[in-house]
């Protein structure tokens, strides 16, 4: 309580609070533009963290991540194109009643969804975080190795409609993960006689890459920025009171929402565009009127923005006690916890407190500035947005890649391992192997190979070694869940296949 | 541009090929350094055999479509390759310059052909900020970008 009452001391200072309105108005124009994605705005946007004491970085970085994932409504409503992944299920009703005429109703919606989901997050986090991460001291490395293939099975879930394309994907990724030296022997891996090679494939230049560039090659082969001309931001607008009642007029779709989305949140590699889809559906499904979801419904933007906004500060339980990113953007603040020298798990709630407690108000600082900043800024945002043309978009995104992935360790090298990356994930795209399960492989590789390795050395003198991969209650507790992690993830698959379940519409499949 | 390609073969071939990279320097390395990377390139085998079989037995997608001029897709990527190596010859300034009015200028080209006047009203803009990034980043940020020949 003492930490919580010192951080909250340290985040009400002018610096704090202008980093936190900075951070969300970038993440908010960011997001706003179809195709760069959360991940990406932290991306784009973590050089300029770098100078920053800890915890201004982490709350800048905070507060970009919330306005992000908000900022993707806009687009999401306004024009029919999701602005994030996260933010696909707000199409559905949200277009709709901007065709209606009710734009200003979905956004306020949309911003009074998201700013209560963003709050219940932090709620979660504060109450769940602490007694996980003395809970995960409990993890030996047998336990990480079952952690890591846990978050491995999720690349059903994010493999976009191929299993075996997201399974090679997740290979590729591991493998990736394993060049340079090895964590645990010290030998020299996969560096093709390349010296430069040692220091391995930084997390960050991976996803930079494999993010960033598919979508610039796309803006430029297209040769169009997605956005048509034209104002459909409403002028018959309705009170904001009057949304706010409606929204808080329905409770449980709002306490549905959040939980679906807190829930998915702890679970590794599940992504906010999971989230919004699943408590989209389930509001669908417990609506009176399930009929009226896809043509204008405000529950619908209400259960998929609560539900996704949930996620932002959800999906760090996992990545602040247990080091695993619980969604594709957290591996972004898990490079700078890691910059910082901060390493995830009880030291992170006992010695560095004040700071990891600061980080996580500073979420919930940062929801509550989705308020003002979403509903004064909007129109101006969008505006600013529709009117950048594509063609100074794509060669300044890039200008600024470039920059950040050569900040991280002054290396040129890094720059070009980027763009390979990038096109060879172009085009690893158009045939189906989809950036995020590679990604994932990236992460997770080090952990499972870390635990699998040091288990084994462990169980030299055992008769069956690997049999120490199940050898205490907790670790098979861990290997069950990835066996049912893995059968739920077949399940639906079969299902489907074998027509027993209706097939799911092509439009609510995940946009990478 | 919609191209005739089984995806299933295709990314179990690029599975194979990435597996038989990484393969061949293997046997230098000790047990505990590739006793992971191993397990990892058959599972990668393993699955990249199993999607080429999917592919002739029952394939997915049987073509691919890259949106919009494939041309203008490969100018754009090479450009940045190119980009990429003149900051290190050139120096990050000079060179992101260049790039960057090259590519405005290419860009910009598709909805019709560029005026001289429109292009000398880029000019400012595009200095300006390729200027602001240069000058954040190395006097604010402290990051000593490539200087090259020139800067």
């Amino acid at each position: 309580m003492e930490m919580l009452l010192e951080a909250l001391a340290s985040l009400m200072t002018f610096e704090s609070l202008i980093t936190v309105l900075v951070g969300v108005s970038a993440g908010l124009l960011i997001g706003s533009l179809p195709g760069l994605t959360a991940t990406m705005a932290l991306a784009v946007l973590l050089p300029f963290t770098f100078s920053m004491p800890p915890l201004q970085g982490l709350i800048a970085l905070g507060a970009v991540y919330m306005g992000s994932i908000y900022g993707g409504a806009f687009t999401a409503i306004l024009i029919n194109t999701p602005g994030t992944p996260s933010s696909i299920a707000t199409t559905f009703d949200g277009y709709p009643m901007a065709r209606q005429g009710r734009a200003f109703e979905a956004l306020a919606g949309a911003t009074i969804a998201s700013v209560i989901g963003g709050l219940v997050g932090v709620a979660f986090l504060l109450l769940l975080a602490p007694p996980l991460a003395r809970w995960a001291v409990a993890f030996g490395p047998a336990e990480m190795f079952w952690v890591a293939m846990l978050g491995l099975t999720l690349v059903a879930s994010l493999s976009s409609g191929s299993l075996l394309k997201g399974l090679l994907g997740g290979c590729v990724g591991m493998l990736l993960s394993t060049v340079g030296v090895s964590p645990v022997g010290g030998e020299t891996r996969f560096t093709f006689g390349f010296p430069p090679l040692q220091g391995g494939i930084e997390l960050i230049v991976a996803l930079i890459g494999l993010f960033v560039i598919p979508e610039l090659l796309t803006m430029a082969a297209e040769g169009k920025g997605a956005l048509p001309q034209g104002d459909e931001f409403g002028k018959g607008e309705m009170r904001i009171s009057r949304v706010a009642r409606r929204v808080l007029g329905k409770p449980v779709n709002l306490i549905r929402s959040c939980l679906i989305g807190q829930i998915i949140a702890i679970i590794p590699g599940a992504g906010g565009n999971v989230t919004s889809l699943v408590a989209y559906n389930e509001a669908r499904r417990f609506s009176r009127d399930p009929d009226s979801f896809g043509k204008g419904n405000l529950d619908g933007v209400v259960a998929s923005e609560s539900s996704n906004n949930v996620m932002v500060a959800g999906s760090m339980i996992p990545l602040l006690t247990l080091g695993i990113p619980g969604a594709p953007p957290d591996a972004i603040i898990l490079g700078v916890l890691l910059l910082h020298g901060l390493r995830p798990g009880l030291d992170l709630f006992t010695e560095t407190g004040v700071l990891t407690n600061g980080f996580i108000l500073s979420m919930g600082l940062a929801a509550l500035m989705l308020l003002p900043v979403g509903l004064l800024g909007a129109k101006l945002i969008y505006r600013v947005v529709i009117k950048t043309p594509y063609y100074f978009m794509v060669p300044f995104i890039a200008m600024v890649t470039m920059l950040g992935t050569f900040a991280l360790r002054n290396s040129l090298l890094d720059v070009g391992i980027m763009l390979v990356l990038g096109t060879v994930g172009y085009f690893l795209r158009l045939i189906g192997i989809q950036a995020a399960p590679i990604v994932l492989g990236l992460i997770l590789g080090g952990i499972a190979e870390e635990g699998y390795v040091q288990t084994m050395l462990a169980a030299v003198v055992d008769p069956i070694p690997w049999l120490r991969l199940v050898s205490n209650p907790l670790s098979k507790v861990l290997a069950g869940l990835v066996v049912l992690g893995a059968g739920t993830a077949l399940l639906p698959m079969w299902l489907e296949r074998s027509g027993r379940l209706r097939k799911a519409s092509s439009g609510e499949e995940e946009k990478p | 541009m919609i191209l005739r390609l089984n995806t299933d073969i295709a990314a179990g071939g690029f599975g194979l090929a990435f597996a038989a990279l990484l393969w061949l320097p293997r046997g230098e390395m000790g047990r505990l350094s590739i006793i992971f990377p191993r397990a990892i390139l058959v599972l990668l085998t393993v699955v990249a055999v199993a999607l080429i079989v999917k592919g002739l037995v029952r394939p997915g997608d049987r073509r691919i479509e890259i949106t919009g001029s494939p041309r203008r897709l490969l100018v754009v990527a090479a450009g940045f390759f190119a980009w990429w190596v003149a900051i290190g010859q050139l120096g990050f300034l000079v060179s992101s310059l260049v790039a960057v009015f090259a590519l405005v200028w290419y860009l910009a080209r598709v909805a019709g052909p560029v005026s001289l006047v429109r292009l000398a009203r880029w000019v400012p803009i595009i200095l300006g900020l390729v200027v602001a990034f240069y000058l954040i980043f190395t006097q604010v940020l402290n990051v000593r970008l490539p200087t090259g020949l020139l800067i």
